[in-house]
């Protein structure tokens, strides 16, 4: 294991945060916290520090709930496997949250269907479509409104990323959000 | 029946519910993972609450940081009860107070009153 090669990726790429492991609620408070506190003493806007946090939290929690290997042992507490990334990007000058899980392969077609069309809306749109869904509850579950896609667009300065890794039979979910 | 409280954790708020004062305070941040089975006794409680008060006024304090997307459909299904509620004729008073920079926060409180007309709410910036 060559750890300089980390720190070298890591500060080619402006990353301030990573996490790659079993991914918890209890580790996304801690993570949240660190990551706000580092971009805190860095003296980051507030409305940077908040976005960031909520778009952190929606993809950390998005993974928890869809990851293909999720241990749900623990009745309604979930322990997942994923990557989170928090980072600089130094050619936009823009913070980004960036993640990765594995999915079941019926799931492309569906977050495909709901990135694409969040995608396709402006602001606007956006928060009258949230309050639609909220209202409808169509896309409620168990764990969560449905509505974390939304919220992540809201969020963000830029259109959502994502794509779909296949490698030996299993599909890893990447999203990229722009702060 | 008996007042609420229940303490904040890194990532659920402190909820304080008076039968005394009818004051009910939220708050703090809000993004449990099992946001609905979180929530779920304190809508309970408010439940049986509105059952039992009468013409007293009364005053919800949300000071809330930190919602996640499930957390803004629990409030959602919150105001849904309490908006019925007041058309039953209960005095309901909400008030949503948030720091001047949270523009997160004033945004979520404008459609709330939007999407809520016959609810009372108030945005208020925490001085």
């Amino acid at each position: 294991m060559n750890i300089s090669k980390i720190r070298t990726i890591m500060a080619e790429e402006g990353i301030v945060f990573s996490f790659s492991g079993m991914i918890s609620q209890a580790l996304t408070a801690f993570m949240l916290e660190t990551a706000k506190n580092q971009l805190e003493e860095k003296g980051e806007d507030s409305k940077v520090i908040r976005n960031m946090c909520l778009i952190s939290i929606e993809q950390l929690q998005n993974v928890m709930s869809y990851s293909k290997n999720k241990d749900t042992s623990n009745s309604n507490k979930y322990i997942s496997p994923g990557v989170l990334v928090i980072g600089i990007d130094k050619k936009k000058n823009k913070y980004y949250v960036n993640s990765s899980n594995e999915i079941i392969y019926d799931d492309i077609e569906k977050v495909t269907k709901k990135i694409d069309f969040i995608n396709s809306m402006n602001k606007d749109e956006l928060r009258k479509h949230l309050r639609e869904k909220l209202r409808s509850a169509e896309d409620l579950h168990d764990r969560g409104a449905g509505v974390g896609f939304i919220e992540m667009a809201k969020r963000s300065s830029e259109k959502i990323e994502y794509d779909f890794e296949h490698i030996n039979g299993k599909v890893y979910f990447h999203i990229k959000t722009y702060i | 029946m008996e007042n609420l409280i229940i303490k904040a954790t890194q990532y659920t708020p402190a909820i304080d519910f008076n039968l005394e004062t009818n004051i009910l305070s939220i708050t703090g941040k809000s993004y449990p993972e099992n946001t609905f089975e979180y929530y779920k006794p304190i809508i309970f409680w408010i439940e049986e609450y509105l059952k039992n008060v009468k013409d007293e006024e009364i005053l919800i304090n949300l000071d809330l940081e930190y919602l996640n997307s499930s957390s803004l459909k629990a409030y959602f299904d919150m105001f849904d009860m309490l908006e019925e509620a007041n058309s039953e004729g209960k005095h309901i008073k909400i008030k949503w107070i948030y720091d001047e920079d949270n523009d997160i926060s004033e945004e979520t409180g404008e459609d709330f009153i939007e999407d809520f007309k016959n609810l009372n709410i108030e945005l208020v910036v925490k001085s």
